[in-house]
């Protein structure tokens, strides 16, 4: 059967697991999507501002930030705090060992003009390297449905980030961590955490690891078993309100600019950030045959954020042969020499 | 108690969380087949807590509890009398 592509969004049926109904031409995400509406957005910043209220001051931060210095993570910064200056707030940026100079710049330019604190976490880069390789490496180590979101290797490193600032909330005692994730991109404006849910995550990923021969024994990725230990009963909340607010990417980069955040220069139109993305994505295209971006560029285009000729321009764009063969040399990978893909360089 | 089985398995599949042609027996370990992971288990509660209209106490968020068709199930029976 020829391929069926949705036409409300970028999905189409040679993605595993797509279905394209024919009749009306739509995929089964699109077929079953209720936005939020205007009054629930509304609602659920109203019971955010809530919380700030109930649960700020009580420690030395309010809010564990995952700082990227990316275009999205500096922006909702940026906006969290114009909209909430009372919150005290920890960005956390992860170096994995890919990160790019001007994201490293931009992320302490953000938090001197929001007044945040900075904290730089990293790790010794030839472990980092070994564990994307392996990851790259690695066939099937996430779920299915957790590929359409990222690519193996971003997978891991989120959840590494993920681990980590809860890490950092509980030892903070700061009640909320808060990624900037768009509509596409995350489940749930708030989600409340649990003791029995952050442990039982930390042993989902323990077992991620080592399925890819990851033996995380002095917890560097995982959450520390002591820090479990000492967490008491209050947990965390993680917050979304980047997926509450409207989002328009040119109105984001242009916002960004004004205030002194600076274009990177990454030839990579999926991240502003990450000199590992590029490889990343070309890995998953290698290994699975679909666009690890197609799931939230999809989520963009469905809820009206993105249009869908750019959805189509996003996913499709050839991937910089540059920063592939750079990651590959860091990662002690070969490349291929793939037509559809590597016919670009910068 | 079929009924609600027959939803869970159906949510999986209409989320992609799982192949129309996958089955599943009533004790396998959902994350451990590759069906779901933290961000998916927070999906799927979700859904539970929104499809029966129950809120799932801290205490029962646990493997014996929602890492099975028959666990979550059973939870269900139990917080939805």
């Amino acid at each position: 059967m020829s391929k069926l592509v949705c036409k409300k969004c970028v999905l189409d049926s040679d993605i595993p697991g797509i279905r394209i109904n024919e009749d009306n031409g739509l995929c089964h995400f699109c077929e079953t999507y209720t936005p939020l509406s205007s009054q629930e957005k509304s609602e659920y910043l109203t019971k955010i501002e809530e919380l700030f209220e109930q649960y700020r001051g009580k420690g030395k931060y309010d809010v564990i930030y995952a700082l990227s210095g990316g275009k999205d993570s500096s922006y909702t910064l940026y906006k969290l705090k114009k909209d909430y200056s009372f919150l005290k707030v920890l960005a956390v940026q992860f170096d994995n060992g890919f990160t790019s100079e001007g994201a490293i710049k931009n992320a302490k330019k953000m938090c001197k003009i929001t007044g945040s604190d900075y904290y730089q976490l990293t790790m010794e880069k030839e472990i980092l390297y070994d564990t994307f390789r392996n990851a790259a490496e690695s066939y099937d180590l996430f779920p299915k449905f957790a590929k359409y979101r990222a690519s193996d290797i971003c997978n891991v490193c989120i959840t590494i980030i993920k681990q980590k600032l809860i890490e950092q909330a509980i030892i903070q005692k700061a009640p909320f961590i808060i990624f900037a994730f768009t509509a596409g991109q995350s489940p749930n404006p708030i989600i409340n955490l649990s003791p029995n849910f952050i442990q039982w995550s930390r042993s989902l990923f323990k077992k991620q690891l080592e399925k890819i021969g990851v033996d995380d024994k002095d917890e560097l990725f995982l959450l520390k078993s002591k820090v479990i230990e000492n967490m008491g009963e209050n947990a965390p909340s993680i917050l979304h309100p980047l997926c509450l607010w409207d989002y328009s990417e040119d109105k984001v980069l242009e916002t960004l600019l004004e205030i002194g955040w600076e274009q990177p220069g990454i030839a990579d139109i999926n991240s502003t950030n990450c000199t590992l993305n590029s490889f990343a994505c070309y890995n998953h295209l290698e290994k699975y045959g679909f666009h690890p971006y197609a799931f939230d560029t999809a989520g963009l285009v469905r809820s009206g954020e993105m249009s869908r000729e750019e959805g189509f321009e996003k996913i499709n764009q050839e991937l910089s042969k540059q920063l592939i063969e750079e990651a590959a040399k860091k990662l002690k990978l070969n490349v291929k020499n793939s037509q559809k893909i590597l016919t670009t360089t910068i | 108690m079929q009924q609600v089985k027959s939803d869970i398995v159906d949510y999986l599949k209409a989320n992609s969380f799982m192949d129309n042609n996958t089955s599943l027996k009533d004790n396998d370990s959902l994350t451990q087949n590759g069906i779901i992971d933290s961000i998916g288990l927070l999906e799927l509660m979700d859904y539970i807590c929104d499809k029966y209209s129950i809120e799932i106490p801290e205490d029962m968020l646990t493997p014996e509890n929602f890492d099975s068709l028959q666990g979550i199930t059973n939870m269900i029976t139990k917080l939805a009398k």
